[in-house]
């Protein structure tokens, strides 16, 4: 009889869970940081949120200049048009 | 905030550290718990925290005087006083105004005023579901299911735990109750499954349900003459898929938050557009509502054990109120005697001879399944009408061809079909799917999570719908 298969810890550790879940989280923030800015940009009225908002904005333009950004816009523009969506 | 938001986002990041962080102490992990979830209702209304808080209490306190009352008689009263204040408080913030104005429309039918005026309350966000919730716990301690909780917390936090708030799926005291008795373990879980089944959620909600009903069913049920006759029918079963890609995808992210912070939520949808009968559609859609329903009101009021008429009189009053569950308007009365009806049929024709014969034959399934699918749509058209007239004029455009030129987006039919995909997939796969992540390990994992993340926004209308079950 085959012995059960152990999970390995990435699988069993909420610790491990984690760093998954924000790392994912993180990285659709550096690939389409525009939704993040806007955001913070629209809670900012009081600038309680000016130093997030500089991190997003630095997050932003880190992603710009290595094109990660433009890539997003690109294909979020391809795909609506393919789909008959461009004006949206 | 709703979950596909960046304002959900944050929050379930912010809750998630602080919960597994306070996992080994689990009393400050319940308020902690219980004040995130009533934060995560304020985000709505910050003035119905009262009505949540309220609700905890009056099941708590309930629940006590069912569990010490030696007597039949006095248990039997305490539960009646609870269920009674549960629907109270449901009825006057849902029904008032429109039993006034069936009140109001009988009196000026039969000639006279009545001294009678409309409340104009706001409805509450997740008032349903919390009723469901309280009065889940104090029938079930008053059957002996479960003995009363001692805790106040947990009954509270129990009603008002923020995955299952605002559109279930409804879980049972008896389900969750126990988990909160001690620290949650990690390895109870499939990190993979659960993450598999958020990105799902979001995919049917922000993809499928959105361009649905931005391009296509909004347009069409906002004014059916200007559209054709196919148009209108397609706008039917664009509709039927709308419905549940949005409502099937906000109960797998909830049943998926819920995982990821340690707690196990019933399933709610089991492919139900592969039903065959309308009995089987109710075992597959809303699988919680069906279950709530069967066991707090079909079986007290005698389910199928008096015969015949009486079988019939209790799946009518169900449906009925299982309809008017969803809203105070004749279409979801119209819906549930639709389905009620619909269900004393199938449960005739499953018990009857010619069934036993040929029901089990591949055409007789093929054409269960064509009649229960398209009966199911049909009964969509007066759940997603706002009035009966609405209804009307959409039969009038389908019986009367206007002559219009279809304008149906092309996006449609791929939506559609990938509707009908999620019907036909093995039930199994997102498992399998996730049992193989969970052994690649974490970085399979982000990397796996991220491209179907990204693929989700690339995808995204930029306008987007509100949940349907939101407003329920």
């Amino acid at each position: 009889m085959a012995a059960p298969r152990v999970k390995p810890p990435s699988a069993t550790s909420p610790w491990a869970w984690l760093r998954v879940t924000y790392a994912v989280l993180a990285l659709t923030v550096f690939a389409f940081p525009g939704g993040m800015v806007d955001w913070l940009d629209e809670r900012n009225a009081s600038g309680w949120l000016s130093a997030p908002l500089a991190l997003a904005r630095g997050i932003d333009a880190a992603s710009a200049a290595v094109g990660v950004k433009e890539v997003g816009q690109w294909l979020r523009g391809q795909f609506a048009a393919a789909v008959g969506d461009a004006d949206t | 905030m709703l979950f596909p938001t960046i304002d959900f986002g944050l929050f379930f990041a912010f809750s998630f550290i602080l919960v597994w962080g306070l996992n080994p102490y689990n009393t400050v992990k319940k308020y902690v718990l219980l004040a995130l979830s009533l934060a995560f209702y304020a985000s709505w209304n910050w003035r119905f925290l009262l009505l949540l808080l309220a609700s905890g209490a009056i099941s708590y306190v309930v629940g006590l005087y069912v569990d010490v009352a030696a007597q039949r008689p006095f248990r039997r009263l305490a539960l009646g006083v609870g269920v009674a204040l549960d629907l109270a408080i449901l009825a006057y913030f849902k029904y008032l105004d429109f039993f006034i104005a069936q009140a109001l429309n009988l009196a000026h039918t039969l000639g006279f005023d009545l001294p009678l005026g409309f409340v104009n309350v706001t409805l509450p966000v997740a008032i349903s579901f919390l009723t469901f919730h309280a009065i889940s716990y104090v029938v079930d301690v008053y059957r002996g299911r479960l003995p009363a909780s001692r805790s106040p917390l947990d009954i509270v936090l129990y009603v008002s735990f923020f995955p299952h708030l605002v559109a279930g799926p409804i879980v049972r005291a008896h389900e969750f109750l126990p988990q909160l008795a001690s620290p949650r373990r990690a390895g109870d879980f499939s990190f993979g499954e659960n993450m598999l089944l958020i990105l799902g959620g979001l995919f049917k909600k922000m993809v499928i349900a959105n361009y649905l009903a931005v391009r296509f069913v909004d347009p069409v049920f906002t004014d059916p003459s200007q559209f054709s006759r196919f148009d209108l029918i397609m706008a039917v079963y664009a509709y039927a898929i709308q419905i549940y890609a949005d409502f099937s995808a906000y109960t797998d992210i909830a049943i998926g938050v819920a995982a990821l912070l340690g707690y196990r939520f019933p399933q709610n949808f089991n492919q139900p557009y592969r039903a065959l009968g309308i009995g089987d559609f109710w075992r597959r859609w809303h699988m919680t509502l069906s279950n709530w329903l069967r066991d707090y009101l079909y079986i007290p009021l005698g389910g199928n054990r008096h015969g015949a008429l009486a079988t019939t009189r209790n799946l009518m009053l169900t449906m009925l109120l299982g309809g008017l569950w969803h809203g105070a308007n004749w279409t979801f009365l119209i819906w549930g005697a639709m389905h009620g009806s619909a269900l004393v049929l199938d449960h005739a024709w499953r018990r009857s001879a010619a069934f036993a014969r040929w029901g089990e034959g591949p055409v007789v399934r093929v054409v269960d399944w064509a009649l229960t699918f398209n009966f199911v749509c049909l009964t969509w058209l007066f759940f997603r009408a706002p009035s009966l007239d609405a209804v009307g004029q959409f039969v009038a455009g389908v019986w009367t061809d206007n002559g219009a030129v279809s304008t149906m987006p092309i996006v449609v039919l791929p939506l559609i079909a990938c509707g009908a995909l999620t019907q036909i997939a093995p039930s199994r796969a997102r498992a399998a799917i996730g049992v193989v992540l969970d052994n690649r390990g974490a970085f399979a994992s982000a990397a796996f999570g991220f491209v179907l993340l990204y693929a989700i926004v690339v995808m995204a209308p930029s306008a987007a719908a509100p949940f349907i079950y939101f407003q329920f």
